[in-house]
């Protein structure tokens, strides 16, 4: 269990809810910002984490926009493409993510992806600044290698809130079990088969070959998302959906 | 007795509330940070724009004046450094209008804390950053010169003059507007009183302003929602501890924040 604390917008993090780290140093997330020398102000309402092994804390909030960090994977569309670039979208009305047209994997001049406006890529953003366009890359450029990124073809993207998006892709504890209290994708997937990649910008991209449970799997995770499902629910939910869809 | 405000009734906006007092409810929806229009783009900081959509027919020339009026309050509590060369949109609509018909101006005036608090809220709501935590308050002077919080329409439509202010947590003015038949004391004693309502609103504060005379203080309305909020949003996932250590020496002396300070027996 965690312990947390729930700030509002200004008010200071106290010294002694700091973790201690070796270096001295700490990392601070989202919805905190420093004024030195030494003051941690919140900057939003949210419940208060501290991860003292990494000597880092943030505020969790449930809302709001998607706003692109460095080492993030998200789900960008494609809105057009120009010489060097294709100029992608993460979230609606905000200016374009570039996207390499030869940062794929094993891409060069001579052989690399056609993509048209409206294609979906699964990609992690290199550059995030408040002063520059943001940069996305579809293969880990250190290692050449894919990692599972890449253009996404067939199958449907569903918007999910960006905090749900988040609890998904936490993966599981030593005990298998989901760190984020969603079970859908496992539960599902043991009926059926589906591909998924999930983005930190709110889209989850679902295929599992027949549209009629691509959709039954988005489905179930929109509503697990805005009902604020919890995992007896959400069992009780997928049950009754892959029921209808004979499974 | 604070506003009624539901969180997030617009999904497809960044953030959205609705808010209800006696007088009036507004939708408010917040987009942002998204992309700004060449002309009103600034290098350094977000666009903040405002829009004010009456209940019924089209803005005119009085919304658009409480639209600079926010809009220019809402700019000294957000962090509009954080997102360069960006819009962030606040729309509001009004939805319910005082029953009786108000003189123009009084209907701004009394208008005006409702549009600030549901902007703050939607904007809280949509996790953009804000330097402090703020309310609004409204008050009149009644013809028999007695300073009235939170008015009914009646006593609006009968009063000497109308006051709406909004204060921070620590008791900074943010936004001041007055109108009528008022002399420096009137306003001064409006002013205090304001302030004490707003920081009460905000909830457990410095023990000089809040507890003074044992005045007996209204709940601390913004609090209580904002917290039910991130409570709500991290329901099951984790243990709230007794609300953080903060609270509880800054509240010592404050007698509502007994029982505040429980852990949330949901969790």
């Amino acid at each position: 269990m965690a312990d947390t604390a729930i700030l509002l917008p200004g008010e200071e993090v106290l010294s002694e809810s700091l973790p201690k780290s070796k270096k001295g140093t700490l990392t601070l997330g989202p919805g905190l910002r420093h004024i030195p020398p030494s003051t941690i102000l919140s900057t939003t309402s949210g419940t208060l984490h501290v991860d003292h092994k990494k000597a880092a804390l943030w505020i969790e909030h449930a809302h709001g926009r998607y706003l692109p960090a460095v080492g993030d994977l998200v789900i960008a569309q494609i809105h057009h493409s120009s010489a060097e670039a294709y100029a992608c979208s993460l979230t609606p009305n905000t200016p374009f993510a570039l996207l390499g047209q030869l940062a794929f994997e094993g891409a060069n001049k001579k052989t690399r992806p056609q993509l048209k406006a409206g294609d979906l890529v699964y990609a992690r953003i290199v550059k995030a600044s408040k002063w520059e366009d943001t940069e996305i890359e579809c293969y880990n450029s250190s290692t050449g290698k894919a990692e599972g990124m890449g253009p996404l073809s067939g199958g449907m993207a569903f918007d999910v809130s960006p905090a749900f998006a988040r609890r998904l892709m936490m993966g599981t504890d030593k005990n298998g079990k989901q760190k984020g209290e969603v079970v859908v994708l496992e539960e599902v997937g043991e009926k059926v088969r589906f591909e998924v990649a999930v983005g930190r910008n709110g889209k989850v991209w679902v295929d599992s070959g027949s549209v009629k449970e691509t959709v039954v799997i988005g489905r179930l995770l929109k509503e697990a998302d805005e009902s604020g499902l919890d995992v007896e629910a959400q069992r009780k939910a997928i049950k009754k959906a892959l029921k209808e869809v004979g499974k | 007795m604070g506003p009624d405000v539901v969180n997030h009734p617009l999904s497809r906006a960044d953030g959205s509330t609705v808010l209800s007092n006696g007088l009036y409810t507004v939708i408010a929806g917040v987009n942002g940070p998204i992309e700004v229009q060449r002309r009103d783009e600034l290098p350094e900081e977000a666009a903040i724009e405002v829009n004010v959509r009456p209940a019924s027919g089209v803005g005119g020339i009085c919304e658009r004046w409480m639209e600079t009026v926010l809009q220019s309050a809402l700019k000294s509590i957000m962090l509009v450094h954080m997102f360069p060369r960006t819009l962030i949109q606040i729309t509001m609509q009004i939805t319910k209008e005082p029953s009786i018909k108000l003189r123009r101006s009084l209907y701004d005036f009394a208008l005006m804390p409702t549009l600030f608090n549901a902007a703050i809220t939607c904007l809280v709501d949509g996790g953009l950053p804000l330097a402090t935590t703020s309310t609004a308050a409204l008050a009149i002077i009644s013809p028999d010169d007695q300073v009235v919080l939170d008015p009914q329409e009646k006593e609006i439509a009968s009063c000497k003059s109308i006051h709406a202010m909004a204060f921070s947590a620590n008791g900074d003015q943010i936004l001041t507007q007055s109108s009528g038949d008022l002399n420096h004391e009137d306003w001064g004693k409006v002013a205090d009183m304001l302030k004490q309502a707003c920081i009460a609103a905000i909830g457990p504060a410095g023990e000089d302003t809040a507890m003074s005379n044992g005045v007996v203080q209204p709940e601390p309305w913004l609090r209580q929602h904002l917290e039910d909020e991130a409570k709500s949003a991290v329901r099951g996932k984790v243990k709230i501890e007794a609300q953080g250590r903060s609270r509880e020496i800054r509240s010592s002396s404050a007698a509502n924040s007994k029982d505040e300070n429980q852990p949330d027996s949901a969790t």
